[in-house]
This record gives C-alpha cells, structure tokens and sequence, in this order.
C-alpha cells in the first residue's frame, strides 16, 4: 500500500504549538527516559520521526500522543532542545482536531481570535436569551420558587439539551477516535470479547489516572503533586457535571442548605478551586518544563473555568444570605460562561476527559491482541549474560 | 565615472557599524550614490535599473558579509539600465577578514578598494618584518612534538614549552591508535626521545607562557619555569626518593585512577627522563622546612633542592605555535550518567589507562573492586590487579557532545575510539558482551568505516540511539536506551559503562589567547586564519595553531598539522620576505597604494 506523505505536517503543526520538531537527530534519549514508554508504544521519539516524515496517516491512527502525560523529563534531557514533549502535547491538540469531524476544534486551535469570538457570541447569546426568559416569566427580585427569575426547572431542561447537543457531538468523536485507532490503525486482528475483558480499563484510568501519577519528576518532589492536583480538578468537575445535569433542581433549592446534595457541591467545589490555583500559578510562574508553553487555547480553557467557579461560589453565597437580585445577576454571568464552555467542550482540550481513558482502553486491547497472536519476533535477540 | 555604493547583509553584522563605513564610503571620489540596503533585502532588478538610470550610475559597488549573494540581481539590472555588467563590484567584509579591533578601518579600505576596482589582496600588503630564526613551541603533545621535530630537523632552534613536567601528552596516555590498533607509545616515545635529545630543540617542562610583546617576526615571550626542584642533568631515575616519599596522591597520568608520590615521574617513558616534586603535596614544602625531606636525605645523587624556586626566562622567537590541546568535559555535571555515583562507571581516559599494559592493573580490564584504605579508614573503590572481569560492557556514545546543554559541537574522535574500545575489551575477554550505544557512527577516515565494520563482525552489539541513563538495580548497573532500528526499548545489565566524553579546548587557553592576542571561536577552540585555506594560520602574523587546540581532531591530523605550521615557520624565515601583517597597515596606506595601481 502506498504511504500517503504530507510535506507540510511540521508547518501545520506549528499552530498547535509544536515548534522545534525539525530539530530532532533521533539519539533516542526520550524515549528511553520516558516512563511510559514501553516495548508496545515507544515515544516521543517515534512520534516525532512520524511529524518529521509528514506521515499524517500513521499519526492520525496512533494511540502514542495520549499516552504521554507530559511530566518533561524528555524535553529536559533533549540534547536538541527539540521539546518533545510539547510535541506530543501538540500532537493531542491536532488529534482533538482529526476526531472533530465538524471542523470547529481546529479552527480553535489554529486561530485564536476565532475561538474568542466564538466564546464570546455564545455567552452573549446566551445571556441576551436568559435576561429575556427571565424578565418575561420571572421577577428578579425572586431566585427560587415558580415566580424565580430563572427557575430551576427551565434551567433543568436547557442543562439537559446543551448536554444532550454536547453528548452527540462527543460520541460522534469518540466513534470516529474508534474507528481510526481500532480499525484503521490497529495492526492485529481484535476478536470481539477483547473489548469486554478490557472495559475495566475505562473507569479505572478514568478515575485514578494512576499513569499520570507514575509520571512525576522524582527531582521536583516526593508528592505526585500534578497528578494530584489534576484529579482533584478532575473529579470535582466530574461531580459538579453530575450535580448540574441530573440534581439541579435540589441544588437550587433554598433557603436552606440541602447537605446530602450539597456536600458534594462543595467538596467539588474546592477540587475545582485547588486544582485551577495550581494550574495557574503553574503557568505564569513557569518554573516546570511543561507550564512553560501555553496555547491560546490553555488560557481560554483555564479563565472560563475560573469564572465558573467563582460566579457559582459567589451565586451561591449570595442567595444564602438573601440578596436575590444580586444572586439573580450573578447566576446569569455564570450560565453566560458556562454555556460556551459546555459547548466548547467537544472541540478544545476539554475532551481529554473522554479521549485518554478511550485511548488506555484501546491501548489495553492492544496489548492482549499482541499477546493471544504471538507476533512473530523478526528482530535481533537480546543476547542473554 | 559615476559609482554607486550599495550595503546588503544577510545577516545583522555586530562587528562595526555600516553607517559610518557608508559615510566614509560617500567621499569617496566619484561615488554618487551610497544606500544601505539593510539585512537580508528583497531586491528586484528593474527597481535597481530605475535606480541605475535615474543616477546614471557607471559602477556598482556591492558591500557586506557575503556581497556575492547579491552580485547576479545587480548585474541583471545594470544589463536592464543598458550599462556595462562587468562593471559590479563587490567589497566582501568577510573574505578579506573585517573583523576584530581593526574591523571598521578593514571595511573602509575594503570598500574603498572595491571603488577604484582594484583587487584588495593588491592593495593591501603589509611592510614585512625581519624574522627571529628562533621558534616558540607551546605545547609538547604530538603536534607540538612533530611541529617541532620539523623546524628542528631544518636546523633552526625551537623552543618547546610543556605546562607538565614531561612531554607526550594525552597520545602517550593512550593503549591503541585507531583504526589501525598500533601501539600509541610506540609511535610516539621514539618523537619523544628525538626531541629530547635534539641539538636545536630547548626543551623547557612544567614551564608556562606568562606574557608575550612584540611584533610578528620578533616576539619577546616570557616565560615562568616552575621549580622542578629536582636537576634534570644529574637525576638518573633511580626512584629511591619517591620509595621513601610518604605522600600519595592521584596520579594524573593514570587520569586519576592510580596513585603516586609527591616527588614522581609522569611515567616511564617521560622525557626528561627526571623526578620532579609536587609542592602542593609535598610536606617539606607545605610545612616549609619544618617536616620531612626525606627523599634529600635518600638521594644518592644529591640532585634534589627542595627550596629551589620558580624562575622567570625571557626570551626572543620570531614565530609561535600553538599546541596546546584539549581537556575531557567534567562528567559529573551531566547527571543520568551516574559518573561519580556508581564505581563502575568510567571515562573514555580512565578506560584508556585501566587497559594500558603500563596501567595500574597492568592492562587486565577489571571492575572496580572495594577496599578500605589503610590510613583514611575509608572505604573506597580502585582498579585492582585481583579484580574480577567484567561479563558486560557497556559504551555510551556522545556523552556531553552534540548536546546544546554542554558541547554543541561533534567530538570527532569518540566515535572510533569507542568502537576500539568494544575491540580492546572483546580481545582481553573472550567471552564479554559489549555493547555500543551510538547515534550516528561518524567514522570518517581512511580505513575508518572498515574498522567500523570490523568491529561489528566481532560480535559488539551496536545499539542505534543514544542511551539514555545509567541505573543501579539490585547492586546491577542497568543501561537503558531506545534500539532505533530494531525499534524497541532495551535494558541491558552491564558490570562497566565507559562513556565516551566529548572534549573541551585545554584550561587556560582563554588566558593564553589574551596574551598573544588571537581570538577564539565560541566553542572555545583558537580560530584559525580560514577554515579552508589556511587552517593553521591565525590573524595575527607570526602565530600558528596546531591539533588539537583548533578544534577536536584525530592523531592522523594532528600530526600531519604539526607538520604544515613547521612549513609556514620555515617559509617565513628561509624565504627572507620577513613576516608582515595586515595589522600593521594603515588605512591611508591602502588608498595610497590602489590609487597608485589605477594610475599604472
């Protein structure tokens, strides 16, 4: 079969924000400083061999980039300076793009006025919308209760169709990163009963993201404090999804406090605090290798969640200490942020959540397939001492 | 006639400012039209025919690094103006050597010589001075050896200074030459004996270039002499003072890996074949007088001055080479290699001692085996004859070199040499395996990529790509790296790991190269005059580099340098043309002299 080449990889990698792929003379000291790099997948190295050969299939049908946790041991050892690394961080912003089938994500991540205009309308649109529902079958004066500004029951259902437009575009992704990793690229023949025997892999990286964990940079500190920091994010923000989506209207209820709801709200709420202090402070004071370069897209995705956060905080204390008309305003500040995010998720670095538990899945399957065919071993044996 | 002068640089140029050449430049006579065009501009040749025109413009003179680059659009536009093409000019900064103190006065006459369309090599010859038949060697490795065997074979006197207190360098340090596997000192050691029995040769060890004036042709060089405090003439080398010296210290000939007294000789072999003492670890001279002394007491030719002192000798040469050499990186800076942690792990320098016939353990490769010393009650790891063979070897490629973080530049010569290494130990140890990690196998010479081949047939397991760390597990140094082509990761456990260690211009060359007044590149190593065409002359007349202290270089080319700086010595004192040098030409000069080859 022939293979397809496309010249002009690098260049188009450069907006994703890999810059110094060119750079690379392969002496393989990422890869084997790298503690995800296996016998099963080598990278970056193997990655960046790909980019430099412009070989868009390969790369598209390959699980490596999401493997990767960026911890930058590789990019500080890189004798080149060629930051693999930020290659395979670039390479997952451009797969995000490849299993976008609409064509949004990278126009996001190429352009960046794009993506702040896009935001920008949406949370007009949104608040324009709300002001209007609300002055016309609300009193601002009121949060909760049937005569509420915004009532929670009609909150309820606009959650449930931004979610639900949010949920199709996702799994056509999802389907799409399945049928060019798991048909396409997969290079052994995967019976059926490998995707069951393998499924405890989705819930198990998607809650520990112990790979992340075995990534940490011994020299920086004894604590996985990244890893940590990223779950508690994560996992507050998962249990905040959860509590909008399906317990809204009991979220919402006042004026007094509903602990058995609420106390996940909160507990969720400082892992989202905790989390997106670190990852901040992280950026600006760029002292690890991997805060060091930041994407348009990191930012738009860092400040909108701030915003959520606080709005929802303040929202929150504002209605519990009676100042309605106040909390009223606030609650449409923080539906006019959460709205883009909601619908940007798909298309941005968001859908991480979804893709990299996918990809240890497939990478699971992988393994077993290799394993039950036995491939045969044509290369020159390790000689034993 | 009706000239215009035109500034085009590809780069920023830092070394002058290219307005006040252009200023100069517009008083020029018949210079009409002077533009500075800036870096790297787009020109189109019907814009410049416009321009050509609109002046009426005879002759084009192109100025900059690299005015060539240049030259086709502007021919193009003189054809399009309906003028005389031939008449382009260029007035190259860069090839006629506009750099350093003289670099804006050089660009002027460079230009200036351009305008009158005068070849600038003809316009610009310097007076030439009388020369000095006495030659300044600095340097007694190989290069500084042969360079001075040859002036000394022609019967003019030379001066060879050493820093230590005997000749031979690092080549007498090594076991094997590659590709060819003689025996270095073999090669070697006889050069040594010729020098040091030379009529015309003024030998002068653990000596050091402390200041030099003059002008090339006369070069008034001082020089420190340390107190040997042992007399060359009547020390025999019995080595009873160093029997009865208590002091033991590194010996920096075994690079580190040995011990020797504080009264000692280098090795064997060394020329002058005499002790000398150690004064910062000799306790008569540290105690100052109050304690030991033994080895004057033991003497029994009584040629032992313990209280002697360094002199200062000055005297006048007319030429200077420079042989001064090289250093290996400090390996413990670049951390994954575990040198310094883990015993096991040796430099490419220590490997070449520890498999030396005349090394500590008499040339049997052997790990490091742990022992208590005596007096430090310490534990310590040395080289031991007793010491058990390694099973496995491992040699890591690249180490330091090639690498932005430390050396940007190729070593040139771990390559082979590591590659004879993997031959060395598989024909001391039969049965060992030996690993090569390399990322790209720069085997350049002649019989080098033969050698390469050969080396791979023996069985060494050439891993392409670099390793990437060293590690110690379960008292097991592990190496691990990244098989490129077999396209898998391999840990391999190995009892040795020889890093090949890139190198580093000598220590003191930054001060060396402000005293003669040469410069530098940015790796460190001297520049010579061109790369091309003249590789051991440097800017300043009269001063010749040669080996390895102009960049990193195999035995082959080191010796075959020393021999091509002795040809530019002997030139300039046989050809009775003197040294001159552009230096010492003044601007005026230069106009003077173009303006009187026109009128010819």
């Amino acid at each position: 079969m022939a293979i397809r080449v496309n010249p002009k990889l690098i260049e188009d990698l450069l907006r994703y924000g890999a810059e110094d792929v060119h750079m690379c003379y392969h002496c393989g000291d990422c890869s084997a400083v790298c503690v995800h790099s296996d016998e099963m997948f080598r990278f970056p190295r193997k990655s960046t061999r790909q980019l430099q050969m412009g070989l868009e299939r390969k790369i598209e049908t390959s699980l490596e980039p999401w493997l990767c946790y960026y911890c930058g041991q590789c990019s500080e050892q890189c004798p080149r300076e060629a930051a693999p690394g930020e290659t395979m961080m670039s390479l997952r912003r451009w797969l995000i793009a490849r299993y976008d089938l609409t064509g949004i994500a990278g126009l996001f991540f190429r352009s960046r006025t794009a993506e702040i205009l896009a935001v920008i309308m949406v949370a007009l649109i949104t608040g324009a919308f709300l002001l209007y529902h609300g002055f016309t079958t609300g009193n601002i004066l009121v949060y909760d209760g049937p005569d509420a500004f915004l009532e929670s029951s009609f909150i309820h259902k606009f959650d449930l169709i931004i979610g639900s437009i949010l949920a199709l575009f996702l799994i056509g992704n999802a389907f799409r990163m399945w049928y060019l990793i798991m048909i396409k690229g997969n290079p052994y023949t995967t019976p059926w009963w490998l995707y069951i025997k393998q499924i405890y892999l989705l819930p198990l990286h998607f809650f520990s993201q112990k790979r992340y964990a075995k990534c940490d940079n011994p020299k920086d500190s004894a604590i996985h404090i990244p890893w940590f920091a990223h779950l508690g994010l994560m996992l507050g923000y998962v249990t905040m999804l959860v509590l909008v989506m399906v317990f809204l209207p009991a979220l919402q209820q006042g004026p007094g406090i509903n602990w058995s709801i609420h106390v996940f709200a909160y507990l969720a709420s400082i892992g989202l605090i905790v989390g997106t202090v670190y990852f901040i402070y992280s950026r600006f004071k760029k002292q690890h290798i991997q805060y060091q370069k930041s994407h348009s897209t990191d930012w738009v995705f860092i400040i909108l969640l701030v915003i959520i956060v606080l709005t929802g905080i303040v929202q929150h204390i504002l209605h519990r200490s009676g100042l309605f008309e106040a909390a009223n305003i606030i609650y449409i500040l923080h539906l006019m942020s959460v709205v883009p995010w909601l619908l940007r998720m798909p298309f941005s670095k968001w859908a991480h959540l979804l893709y990299r538990p996918l990809a240890m899945y497939f990478a699971g399957i992988w393994a077993e397939a290799n394993e039950l065919q036995q491939h045969p071993q044509n290369i020159m044996p390790i000689p034993q001492i | 006639m009706r000239i215009g002068v035109f500034f085009c640089q590809l780069d920023e140029t830092k070394k002058f400012s290219i307005e006040s050449v252009a200023k100069y430049s517009a008083n020029l006579p018949d210079v009409v039209t002077v533009q500075i065009l800036g870096v790297n501009p787009r020109l189109v040749s019907d814009v410049l025919s416009g321009r050509i025109k609109q002046d009426n413009l005879d002759r084009i003179v192109i100025a900059g690094d690299t005015p060539g680059y240049f030259k086709p659009v502007f021919t193009k536009a003189m054809v399009l103006a309906g003028h005389n093409p031939k008449e382009v000019y260029l007035a190259s900064f860069n090839e006629h050597g506009a750099t350093g103190d003289m670099a804006l006065e050089r660009a002027k006459a460079i230009v200036a010589c351009a305008t009158y369309a005068v070849p600038f090599s003809l316009a610009a010859i310097p007076a030439q001075n009388p020369v000095n038949h006495t030659t300044l060697i600095i340097g007694g490795g190989i290069a500084g050896i042969q360079a001075a065997l040859e002036v000394a074979d022609a019967d003019k006197e030379v001066y060879l200074i050493e820093k230590t207190g005997t000749i031979g360098g690092h080549m007498a340090m090594f076991d094997k030459t590659f590709p060819t596997l003689d025996c270095s000192a073999c090669i070697l050691t006889p050069k040594m004996v010729s020098v040091g029995q030379h009529d015309m040769i003024r030998l002068m060890t653990y000596s050091e270039v402390i200041g030099v004036s003059g002008n090339p042709g006369a070069y008034q060089v001082k020089i420190l002499q340390h107190a040997r405090r042992v007399d060359i003439k009547s020390c025999v080398a019995c080595s009873i003072c160093s029997d009865v010296c208590p002091v033991w210290v590194d010996s920096e000939f075994d690079a580190n890996i040995s011990k020797r007294k504080a009264i000692y000789i280098p090795f064997p072999q060394a020329v002058p074949n005499a002790f000398l003492v150690d004064e910062k670890n000799c306790t008569y001279i540290q105690s100052e007088g109050k304690k030991c002394g033994v080895c004057v007491k033991k003497c029994p030719k009584e040629c032992i001055d313990l209280n002697a002192s360094d002199e200062v000798i000055e005297i006048e040469v007319g030429n200077i080479i420079l042989a001064t050499g090289y250093d290996v990186l400090d390996v413990s800076k670049i951390p994954q290699y575990g040198y310094g942690v883990y015993p096991n792990v040796v430099t490419a320098l220590e490997f070449e001692r520890l498999t030396n016939a005349s090394g500590t353990t008499g040339g049997k490769i052997v790990t490091k085996t742990k022992q208590i010393n005596k007096r430090t009650k310490e534990e310590e790891w040395i080289f031991s004859v007793d010491g058990t063979p390694p099973k496995s070897v491992a040699i890591i490629h690249c180490v330091g070199s090639r690498n932005k973080k430390y050396n940007a530049y190729c070593s040139r010569v771990c390559c082979m040499y590591s590659l004879k290494f993997a031959h060395l130990v598989k024909e001391k140890i039969p049965d060992v395996t030996c690993y090569e990690f390399y990322i790209d196998m720069r085997a350049f010479g002649k019989g080098y990529e033969e050698f390469s081949e050969r080396i791979k047939q023996e069985g060494t397991f050439v891993v392409r790509g670099r390793s990437a760390s060293v590690a110690m597990n379960d008292g097991q140094m592990v190496v691990k790296g990244e098989d490129i082509i077999q396209d898998r990761v391999v840990e391999f456990d190995v009892d040795l790991v020889i890093l090949a260690v890139g190198l580093i211009p000598a220590p003191g060359s930054e001060e060396l190269s402000n005293i003669l007044g040469i410069t530098r590149d940015t790796d460190g190593w001297f520049s010579e005059l061109d790369y091309n065409g003249n590789p051991t002359d440097t800017e300043k007349g009269g001063i010749y580099v040669a080996g390895m202290c102009q960049s990193p270089k195999d035995i082959p080319d080191t010796v075959a340098q020393g021999s091509a700086v002795a040809a530019g010595v002997l030139r300039s004192i046989t050809s009775g043309k003197g040294i001159g040098h552009l230096s010492s030409v003044s601007l005026s000069e230069i106009e003077l002299r173009a303006k009187s080859i026109i009128t010819l």
